[in-house]
């Protein structure tokens, strides 16, 4: 009986690392995009909170520790854009959430030009956020804008005044604003769900005996919430970083009452040009950000195992 | 449970006629089962009498109630679907309790009503589980469960049997039988299947194009089917059919193939002589005799073990003979064979039985 030489001993060292290199050789351009593109960029920006950097001063870049974040807890500007951060996001993701299930429950029914409505539905979601937040600035705005008017005429105003100059019922402007931006996503991918669910689901419970209501809960619901689940969450996560439409529409005013810490963030950095800081508050904004996310895949995992 | 009557019904989607006027009416208790090719409006009546489809024009009466405006809830039927169409989100105890719940039952009589419908159909153990986690028999059971539970006037089935396996669709075509001998329900059912249509049916509807082309019981349809399209629809191997003219010589009459051959038959009444007419025999009605009337051309054997299905030719005409005499699993070049003039039927030039 004779046996085969060990095959380690027979190749040669260069193929051995030749061997041991070639899955990561595979991936290595993958991975080198990844890094040099996410992950050097977010951890030069971690780093920034920890050290002094300021445009307009050439003798800072210093290493500072934690001053930054002891600013930010005495920082009161900060807490203020905390709170509206909640409010604007509460609002928005709610009323894009409950005007895009009607309209995607509304699609979801046969009617004459249903395909046309479909595709014009999308289009709020086709322009340009910047182009969007000064359109309803200027539909504010009482001079050439007609809303202020509609809004007194319904009684809603006492006068017809700008509310993006009103402190009390400016954050109304670019939640407005967002929130007709913003129902075209959840309309779209709640109707691809509703689409999902089979039709002989509804008869059976209709032969069952149950209602419009009571099919909406217990066939419409339960089919759609890991959709909306999923969506809710990626829309908090955007909406609470999307300063775009406030910064067009009022600029963080009048008296920092539609200021949001992403918009914020933005002030800091490049109206008061300190990016040390600028970055500090950024890092608070991405952690309340994870552990949000955190909490709704967890939920999202314990209703897919109880379903 | 209770009688249902369906007068004149029509149904059109759009402009699109798929019902062309359908009169019926059930009796308290009876097994109905509406059979035809895909397309024949069978469904799209079912669907009616459920309530999940308009009513063009016409009636439906459920225990003497006119129900053509009634929403299915408040028909009091059930309904057993293709697809089972089961609530994946609910447990099989649920599913069946669903429209009990919706009636707000109490929960003892849940309880008792759940629990009798999963005895009867074998369910206990499974009551906890999802539709997901059952087979396709189960999930079928679990379907009958749901419509059981309720005690509804009646049942609906629209082809429920027609994803599953052939054993299991065996072994569940005698299980809704005993079911529907216990409950003595009054039932419609819906299938493509002339099988199941046999079996299960005190009466079947044969129906085509929109039209009832006959209603009678399985045997009626077997041995004197109306027309053309009943008689090769129901039958398995389907009825051979021979077209010609049909003559008159004295007290007795014959068929003329085109090619000049007479097969001798019964004279009817009611038929010219010198008009067109089309003769059918089913293959197991044909007999193999050593010294029959005609000759035929052996052109495929298909075994089945219970039989042997002989594809054959006849005056260039082919037909099928079902036999169950083993010697012809090697018949040779042709063989000969008789038409039984009893076993013979005979339609017009359009299609109508004649006797």
């Amino acid at each position: 009986m004779t046996f085969a030489a060990h095959p380690h001993a027979a190749k040669p060292l260069r193929k051995r690392i030749a061997d041991a290199s070639e899955p990561y050789l595979y991936s290595a351009p993958a991975l080198v995009l990844i890094i040099g593109v996410m992950l050097v960029p977010l951890a030069l920006g971690i780093s920034y909170a920890f050290r002094d950097i300021q445009l307009l001063n050439p003798f800072s870049g210093g290493f500072i520790g934690l001053d930054h974040f002891r600013a930010l807890g005495q920082d009161q500007a900060f807490f203020r854009a905390l709170r509206n951060t909640l409010w604007w996001t509460g609002a928005s993701v709610f009323l894009q959430f409950i005007f895009g299930l009607i309209l995607a429950l509304l699609l979801d029914k046969p009617f004459a030009g249903r395909g046309l409505v479909q595709a014009l539905v999308f289009l709020p979601w086709a322009v340009p956020s910047f182009l969007a937040g000064l359109n309803w600035a200027w539909m504010f705005n009482p001079v050439i804008g007609p809303l202020p008017h509609w809004l007194h005429a319904l009684g809603i105003l006492d006068a017809p005044n700008n509310i993006l100059s009103d402190p009390h019922l400016a954050m109304w402007g670019p939640i407005a604003a967002n929130v007709w931006w913003g129902i075209p996503f959840f309309a779209i991918t709640l109707l691809a769900a509703l689409q999902a669910i089979p039709r002989d689901l509804y008869e059976a419970a209709s032969i069952d005996g149950a209602g419009p209501v009571q099919r909406f809960v217990s066939i419409t619901l339960p089919f759609l919430a890991p959709t909306i689940a999923i969506t809710v969450l990626l829309r908090t996560v955007w909406v609470s970083n999307f300063a775009d439409l406030i910064i067009v529409m009022t600029n963080g005013g009048p008296a920092d009452r539609t200021q949001i810490v992403a918009s914020y963030i933005f002030t800091q950095a490049f109206k008061r040009l300190d990016f040390g800081y600028a970055s500090a508050i950024a890092l608070v904004l991405l952690v309340l950000l994870l552990v949000y996310s955190l909490l709704i895949v967890l939920l999202r995992q314990t209703l897919l195992n109880k379903g | 449970m209770a009688s249902i009557d369906i007068q004149s019904i029509r149904k059109s989607f759009g402009t699109f006629p798929v019902l062309h006027g359908v009169d019926l009416t059930i009796r308290d208790g009876e097994f109905i089962v509406l059979v035809g090719p895909s397309g024949c409006g069978k469904s799209t009546l079912l669907r009616m009498i459920a309530g999940l489809e308009e009513v063009t024009s016409g009636e439906i009466r459920i225990d003497g109630k006119r129900v053509n405006d009634l929403p299915p809830k408040d028909r009091d039927i059930a309904m057993v679907f293709q697809s089972y169409a089961l609530y994946p989100h609910m447990s099989v105890a649920d599913n069946m309790s669903y429209s009990l719940r919706l009636r707000r039952s109490t929960k003892e009589k849940i309880a008792s009503a759940v629990g009798g419908a999963a005895a009867k159909l074998g369910l206990e153990p499974l009551l906890e589980r999802r539709p997901r986690a059952l087979s396709g028999g189960q999930r079928q059971r679990v379907a009958m469960g749901r419509a059981i539970v309720r005690q509804p006037k009646a049942f609906l089935f629209d082809e429920p049997l027609s994803n599953l396996d052939a054993r299991l669709r065996e072994q569940m075509r005698a299980e809704i039988k005993k079911l529907h001998g216990d409950l003595r329900a009054t039932s419609i059912y819906v299938t493509h299947d002339q099988i199941e249509a046999m079996t299960l049916a005190d009466r079947i509807v044969a129906m085509h194009g929109g039209i009832v082309q006959q209603l009678g019981s399985p045997l009626e349809l077997y041995d004197r089917p109306a027309n053309l399209f009943v008689a090769g629809f129901i039958g398995s191997p389907g009825m051979n059919f021979f077209e010609g003219r049909y003559l008159v010589s004295g007290d007795h009459a014959d068929l003329r193939l085109s090619n000049g051959t007479m097969l001798p038959i019964r004279k009817r009444e009611g038929l010219e002589s010198g008009s067109a007419a089309t003769l059918g025999i089913r293959p197991e009605h044909v007999v193999l005799a050593d010294n029959g009337a005609l000759e035929a051309g052996v052109d495929l054997i298909e075994p089945t073990g219970f039989g042997i299905i002989m594809h054959v030719t006849i005056h260039g005409i082919p037909m099928k003979i079902f036999s169950q005499d083993r010697r012809m699993l090697k018949p040779g070049p042709a063989i000969r064979v008789d038409l039984p003039q009893d076993r013979l039927h005979l339609f017009d030039s359009e299609g109508k039985r004649v006797d």
